[in-house]
């Protein structure tokens, strides 16, 4: 169809503008109706952890929705030999592959992972904060404006199809010219950017912000698995950022890094993989910690083998750097090379075991509970094995030669995210939900939702293995009758929309919550952590007079020996809370650059750093430490 | 500074030193990119264009600019506003300095037909040494912006964390430059 | 459990005679023996956690007479904790041996042109179809015809962008790079038909970047490369 200035919009297009268009209003209405903009522009101004992280969450859950239909699409193309559904064929096909990956990833997992933990750790380490209240908008701000740029491209019909891995030399300016995979390489950019903040910040904020007495060998497993995590973001995505500024160069200032004849293909893949594998742990590695947290609650039993588990958490971390020649074992580097990898690749399992035995005897003896979070968090531990052992099967190299780039590590990579990350977020946000808005979701249509969930997670990926030894490969968007993979793919697609029938059950529990609401109180699920000592909703000001922090679990034996945990006055300089907008113009004003780049109109990129620059310089004169500071101190004059 | 502000400003020097890792893997995934693709196969070599004159001038005052800081930092916490304010002006005008001289280096390579895309060696080169140089310029508009803060009279406490702050900062930038010289230069003039 | 129990029906459904399991050439077999032996081992793991796992959570799950149980506090145990970690890191072992054995006989290297005896094919790639070079110099698109022999020795170089060469019956895949040419070695194939497929997203038509491939005798394939077009 033709439209003035957007020209050719092919009909999905289309459909979107009119679905965003409409949602848009009602959204409005709504707002203006329930005069909810005060609220919207206190959200906008907050440095709060807690509202922050709700609005992670918020953004996180409508981006899982929006790359979910991308699965549903890309699953009911597949659902039968030749098939023609709707226009995903092709370029949209690998348009909607790309955009898949790429939010599930960066705008759905990790912002679902990092609201959660903004809200849980100032909470379980009893911070009033986190370090840099100001510097968690920003970061918070930043993913939101590359998660919109990114989105954006699909509406004007250029979206990126590099897959999300964005492979060159396919991804230079030569072979996907115009401003589509540039749309990929700032959204991440910016949104990573982002990410690092928040990790630096998270790390501050644990290692220097933690209630009198709670010594790291106290600490809560969901927080040390935050801290490591951090530790691996900042390096991980620091190093794509690095592989996406020379990308940029390649694609905009005419360098040949990744193409040509002096360029390196391969190097791309080098950066791209030191980054992506310890991104995958980035993505286990927090839900291992809310697991860790959850079991022993609902056990009503201590985690068994503490320290192994902090220890398994900073071995799996560490090796992650050592293995990321696992997904490049058929790009030629050589038999060393490939046992080397494969080899580290399989001690990553040892550490990983451990600790999903020790999970398994925490359980031993307890009395289980099967409460939401509980059933996501035993739900896991059976679906996770299944996915690692594939992941090891896959780390052995001449196999791999098989295995790669077929559907089987399409299987292996969803069963390993989809228990540990999705399962993990489920468990989570109904654990927290009354931390975050006061309110408990329903337990019923909660369990609807993890045994529709889990039983389609099943049947969509487990027939995948087979299929991809059945020789499909990966980001096809069709198959022959002839190949044996009919009934398979059947299955599969017929399980992707049980996954998404059991998102509606979610739709309708908030819907069920919010309207009764039903106020709970500080402890609804009988917990063993400080996050439970504080209202629900968390107030914006906590933990005054401290808790002083005895042993670990310290709520639950207060509450053991029926007495008050200790307090002391004595509490140490918190961070200041303000309002502030400079934090969305920042944001913005990046996001004003990466257009100007995109379509080389670089007077507005030019326009978008002068625009940064002023903000730095209004932040630092208007810094909130100086009401603070110097108070009956004399100044410099 | 009291209990107070001194428990803030860890916070702050830490955050700050984690932030100075994160670059500190930026240039050192550049320095990596810089030796796969130095020499190139082809095109321009480095013992081509690079010269002892102009590394030694320009490595001369932004060197120098680490010290002229330290002084400022004394003068500062001694009380003497003339030998802070020589001490960051010096610092300012040696970066500047500096800049003009990396201009005119990459001006004077361009000329010369060795531009950012005649090589991948070239290509490195620039996006690490023009990365760099970005640095240098935004440490000189921050120290514009501390020119500002000390006029505005910020209490003391605020104006020395700040001062150490930009310190830490302006250090590490000298630091890189002294690998850049002795991992990008050196080995190609000797 | 209920997972593994409807294993032997999927394995039904497709057929039993999965293409990569049953591979004909003797490159292809030592994978599939490899994707069987770590299938077992894995087997006994995967076997071992559900086990613990049901036991447990039946064993454990909470009833009404354990209202007010609060089961005792267990901090660890140095015994457990070493048995797994030390029994993983033996079957791991196990693993590695045939792993970096085969592994170091199949993987594509980078210019070994003169080393490697065999039948030689130059392979080009490019978007989005394959040209296959024969050693007299015949060019075939999109068709692979190769003898039944000792070795066929694939040298493959791509004309734009990363390919990959797969063949999912004969054996694994090897990426075809613009930059760099790769060998690789397929051993004993068999007669038979199989198809070709392109295993590296390269664009638009990755999906159609199909080729046939045709494995017939000695004789014929010295008649199939001195015939014409
Ligand atoms: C949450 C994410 C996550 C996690 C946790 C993992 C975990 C693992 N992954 Fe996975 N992986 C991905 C996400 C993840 N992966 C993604 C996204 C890709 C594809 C990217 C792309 O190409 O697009 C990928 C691809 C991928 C490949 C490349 C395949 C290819 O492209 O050819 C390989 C190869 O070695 C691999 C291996 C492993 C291994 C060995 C583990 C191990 O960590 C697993 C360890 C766990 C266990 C083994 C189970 C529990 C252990 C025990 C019960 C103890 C006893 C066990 C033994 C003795 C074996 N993964
Ligand atoms: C966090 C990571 C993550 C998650 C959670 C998922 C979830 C899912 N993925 Fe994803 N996937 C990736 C990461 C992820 N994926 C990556 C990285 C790739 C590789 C991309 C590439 O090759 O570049 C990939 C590729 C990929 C492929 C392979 C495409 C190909 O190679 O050809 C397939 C195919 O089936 C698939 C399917 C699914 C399905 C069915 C789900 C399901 O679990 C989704 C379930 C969710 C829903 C179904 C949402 C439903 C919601 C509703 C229905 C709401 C109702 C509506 C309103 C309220 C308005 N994925
Ligand atoms: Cu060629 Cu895919
Ligand atoms: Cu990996």
């Amino acid at each position: 169809m033709n439209i003035p200035f957007f020209g050719d919009l092919p009909s999905d297009v289309l459909v979107a503008w009119i679905f965003s268009v409409i949602l848009g209003i009602i959204v409005s209405i709504f707002i203006i109706k329930k005069k909810k903009l005060p609220v919207i522009w206190e959200y906008i101004r907050t440095t709060n952890h807690r509202k922050i992280g709700t609005m992670y969450i918020l953004f996180g859950v409508l981006f899982f929705i929006r790359a979910g239909i991308d699965a549903l699409f890309i699953r009911t193309q597949l659902a039968l030999p030749n098939n023609e559904f709707w226009v995903f064929q092709y370029e949209k096909y690998n348009e909607v592959f790309t955009t898949h990956g790429t939010m599930m990833i960066f705008f759905a997992a990790m912002p679902l992972l990092l609201g959660l933990m903004n809200v849980v750790i100032p909470l379980q380490i009893g911070a009033r904060d986190l370090a840099f209240p100001f510097l968690n908008a920003v970061g918070f701000w930043l993913f939101l404006a590359g998660a919109i740029f990114f989105n954006l491209a699909f509406f004007f019909n250029t979206t990126p199809d590099v897959g999300w891995t964005g492979y060159a030399p396919l991804s230079t300016s030569e072979y996907t010219p115009g401003p589509s995979t540039d749309y990929y390489v700032f959204g991440v950019q910016i949104s990573g950017l982002g990410t690092i903040f928040t990790a630096l910040n998270l790390i501050v904020t644990i290692v220097r912000h933690r209630a009198p007495g709670m010594k790291l060998t106290r600490m809560p497993l969901f927080s040390w698995a935050a801290l490591i995590t951090s530790f691996l973001i900042l390096i991980a995505f620091t190093v794509l950022a690095i592989g996406l500024y020379l990308l940029m160069f390649d694609r905009l200032f005419g360098t040949g890094f990744f193409s040509g004849d002096e360029g390196s293909p391969v190097f791309w893949q080098h950066l791209f993989w030191i980054f992506g594998h310890p991104e995958v742990y980035i993505l286990a590695l927090p839900a291992f910690g809310m697991f860790s947290d959850i079991i022993p609650t609902f056990a009503k039993k201590r985690i068994f083998g503490y320290p192994a588990m902090v220890i398994s958490l900073a071995l799996i971390g560490f090796l992650g750097f050592t293995v990321w020649s696992h997904h490049m074992f058929t790009v030629g580097l050589g038999p060393m090379a490939n046992t080397f990898f494969a080899i580290t690749t399989m001690l990553i399992a040892v550490p990983t075991g451990i600790k999903v035995f020790n999970w398994l005897f925490t359980i031993r003896g307890g009395v289980l509970r099967m409460t939401v979070p509980m059933l996501f968090s035993l739900g896991f531990i059976p679906s996770f094995v299944m996915g690692g052992v594939t992941g090891v099967m896959l780390s052995v190299s001449a196999a791999d030669f098989q295995f790669h780039d077929s559907h089987f590590v399409v299987a292996h990579f969803h069963y390993v995210i989809l228990a540990s990350t999705i399962l993990g977020i489920f468990a989570g946000l109904y654990y927290w939900y009354p931390k975050i808005t006061g309110y408990m979701l329903d337990e019923k249509l909660g369990k609807w939702h993890f045994w529709l969930f889990l039983i389609g997670y099943h049947l969509t990926f487990f027939p995948m293995h087979i299929s991809g030894l059945q020789g499909m490969p990966r980001r096809v968007y069709t198959y022959g009758a002839d190949e044996g993979l009919t009934t398979l793919n059947f299955l599969s697609t017929i399980g992707a929309f049980l996954m998404g029938v059991s998102m509606l059950f979610v739709v309708w529990n908030l819907y069920k919550t919010h309207t009764k609401k039903e106020k709970v109180g500080n402890d609804p699920w009988n917990g063993r952590t400080l996050e439970w000592t504080v209202a629900s909703p968390s107030p914006e000001h906590t933990f005054d007079p401290m808790p002083v922090v005895k042993e670990m679990d310290p709520f639950w034996y207060a509450k053991q020996e029926n007495r008050e945990l200790e307090t002391t006055t004595k509490t140490r300089a918190a961070p200041i809370a303000i309002n502030t907008i400079i934090p969305i113009l920042m944001a913005f004003s990046l996001f004003v650059v990466a257009v100007g780049l995109t379509f080389t109109w670089y007077w507005l990129a030019i326009a978008g750093g002068v625009l940064l620059f002023s903000l730095f310089i209004i932040r630092s004169l208007t810094d909130e430490r100086k009401d603070h500071y110097g108070k009956g101190v004399e100044t410099n004059e | 500074m009291n209990d107070y502000e001194i428990a803030l400003f860890k916070d702050k020097q830490m955050g700050f030193f984690i932030y100075l890792g994160v670059e500190a893997i930026m240039f050192a995934t550049l320095f990596a990119t810089y030796f796969i693709f130095t020499p190139a196969v082809k095109g321009p070599h480095p013992s081509d264009i690079f010269e002892w004159k102009s590394l030694l001038l320009s490595s001369f005052f932004l060197l120098s600019s680490s010290g002229t800081l330290i002084l400022a930092e004394k003068g500062f916490t001694q009380g003497d506003k003339r030998k802070f304010l020589i001490g960051l002006g010096l610092t300012f005008i040696f970066a500047l300095v500096f800049l003009g001289l990396e201009f005119s280096e990459f001006y004077r390579y361009v000329q010369e037909g060795y531009g950012i895309s005649a090589n991948t060696f070239l290509s490195a080169f620039y996006v690490l040494v023009g990365l760099h140089a970005a640095h240098v310029l935004f440490g000189a508009c921050w120290m514009i912006v501390l020119f500002i803060l000390y006029r505005k009279k910020t209490s003391t406490a605020l104006y020395t964390e700040k001062l150490k702050i930009f310190s830490y900062y302006w250090h590490f930038v000298d630091v890189i430059w002294i690998f850049i010289i002795v991992l990008v230069y050196v080995p190609y003039l000797m | 459990m209920k997972k593994l129990s409807i294993l032997p029906i999927f394995l039904f459904l497709a057929g039993c005679n999965i293409t990569v399991l049953d591979p004909k050439s003797s490159t292809g077999k030592e994978q599939s023996f490899l994707i069987w032996f770590s299938f077992g081992l894995m087997t006994i793991v995967v076997i071992t956690v559900f086990i613990l796992f049901a036991w447990f959570v039946f064993k454990y799950r909470y009833t009404k007479e354990k209202d007010d149980v609060i089961p005792k506090d267990v901090k660890g145990n140095l015994k457990l904790e070493l048995t797994w970690t030390i029994l993983p890191v033996l079957l791991l072992a196990v693993l590695a041996v045939p792993t970096i054995a085969i592994t170091y006989d199949q993987s594509p290297v980078s210019d070994a042109k003169e080393e490697l005896d065999g039948v030689p094919i130059d392979v080009k790639a490019e978007q989005f179809k394959w040209t296959f070079t024969h050693e007299n110099g015949k060019e075939v698109t999109d068709e692979l015809v190769i003898p039944e022999t000792d070795a066929v020795i694939f040298h493959l170089k791509s004309a734009d962008i990363i390919h990959s060469f797969w063949v999912p019956a004969l054996a694994g895949k090897v990426d075809v790079f613009p930059d760099k040419e790769l060998t690789y070695e397929i051993k004993n194939p068999e007669a038979g038909t199989y198809k070709g497929k392109c295993a590296e997203y390269c664009g638009l038509q990755h999906a159609d970047m199909t080729f046939d491939v045709k494995v017939v005798s000695a004789e014929d394939y010295k008649k199939y490369i001195e015939e014409e077009e």
